[in-house]
């Protein structure tokens, strides 16, 4: 039997120096803090638009995942996931663990969140689960993993570290 | 000894930003994320996009409040820190030295390419930015929307850090002061330029 090495994820930050841009792995990124993306969850909640943050944070983390994998030439789907768990917690999202993932489904898990934890800093426990672009990554990731088209999975949280879980389960199912 | 903001930013923007075993990053009393930019323009692009006219002005409001609360509460954490206290605090002999080693760090974070170019204590600052994410989501051309609401709502909370007052945990004096875009390289200009006054309230 084949023994699976964990590949590190690799990371390039640097601060452009003409443009005073950001860049993390070649993707212009920025730096915000709780209050920019619970306020922007919020607004996101309050104008009844939360499938379209969730939609965004598809978008743009499919590209991100993607752009990694072509460049560093890697297609195992074991080597995908695990490099997309480590890629959410550079980004300070967290931590995600994979329960499991089929051609149609998974579970994943989130013992740490940087949106819930932010929520909880700024307001308290919230009676519903705030963590849309979570969501959209995790769509995003199977996407990916499974070399499948963008928008294939729907993300649902069953747990939720805001409503008071000790930890947030995210469901996807396709589509 | 003047602000200097080149060794400001070239020390601050050398700092390392990394997650610690929970995947969180914590600094400035705040917790940190580091997401794509083209994340938030697309959102703010596609939210305002889809809202009614006569509901834009809250939306814009409430895109330029995030900010807002976010430059005012990590402003000032950032204003406490041991790496305030290292490279900018020894240049800062008064409260406008401060706002401009401020957007000196505002620089280095790469929140934008901006400065002060005038400054009258407790009224008004007019800020320039030369380059900036939110300028980025037009890709050819121009738009008549000036997209910068990120800049417009930190640099309305740096001016409350330095004229309002102690700072206020519950956010109290966050929207002391207001700003106008009044330029943006979006539109067409050679930059945006940002106007902060003290926020008038209709009684």
């Amino acid at each position: 039997m084949t023994k699976f090495i964990k590949p590190e994820i690799q990371i390039k930050s640097k601060l452009e120096a003409k443009s005073k841009k950001r860049y993390l792995n070649g993707i212009s990124s920025v730096l915000h803090c709780h209050h920019f993306i619970t306020l922007y969850t919020q607004l996101a909640m309050d104008a009844e638009e939360t499938n379209l943050l969730e939609e965004v944070a598809q978008d743009n983390f499919y590209d991100v995942l993607n752009k990694y994998f072509v460049e560093h030439n890697i297609s195992d789907l074991q080597e995908k996931a695990e490099i997309s768990c480590q890629y959410y917690s550079v980004l300070g999202l967290g931590t995600i663990d994979i329960k499991y993932i089929s051609e149609s489904s998974a579970e994943i898990v989130s013992k740490n969140s940087h949106i819930d934890k932010g929520w909880v800093m700024k307001w308290g426990n919230n009676d519903k689960a705030v963590n849309f672009i979570g969501r959209g990554y995790i769509s995003a990731m199977l996407s990916v993993i499974l070399a499948k088209p963008i928008g294939t999975f729907k993300t649902y949280e069953i747990k939720s570290i805001v409503k008071g879980d000790n930890e947030t389960v995210f469901k996807s199912i396709k589509k | 000894m003047a602000i200097n903001r080149k060794k400001i930013i070239d020390t601050i923007s050398k700092i390392e930003i990394d997650s610690d075993e929970n995947g969180l990053i914590s600094n400035f009393n705040v917790l940190i994320n580091q997401l794509p930019t083209s994340l938030w323009n697309d959102f703010a692009e596609r939210l305002v996009l889809k809202t009614d006219e006569s509901l834009l002005p809250a939306t814009e409001g409430l895109l330029v409040n995030a900010a807002q609360e976010c430059g005012y509460h990590t402003g000032y954490g950032i204003m406490g820190s041991e790496l305030w206290a290292s490279v900018v605090a020894p240049m800062a002999n008064n409260v406008e030295d401060v706002l401009h080693g401020a957007f000196a760090v505002l620089t280095a974070m790469g929140w934008a390419q901006i400065e002060i170019v005038e400054l009258i204590p407790n009224e008004k600052m007019v800020a320039r930015a030369y380059d900036y994410y939110e300028a980025d989501f037009v890709k050819i051309g121009t738009t008549d929307r000036k997209n910068a609401y990120m800049i417009r709502g930190i640099c309305a909370a740096f001016m409350a850090l330095a004229y309002s007052g102690e700072y206020d945990i519950d956010g109290s004096l966050v929207n002391d002061y207001s700003c106008e875009q009044v330029k943006g390289i979006e539109s067409g200009d050679d930059y945006g330029e940002f106007v902060i006054t003290k926020t008038i309230v209709d009684y």
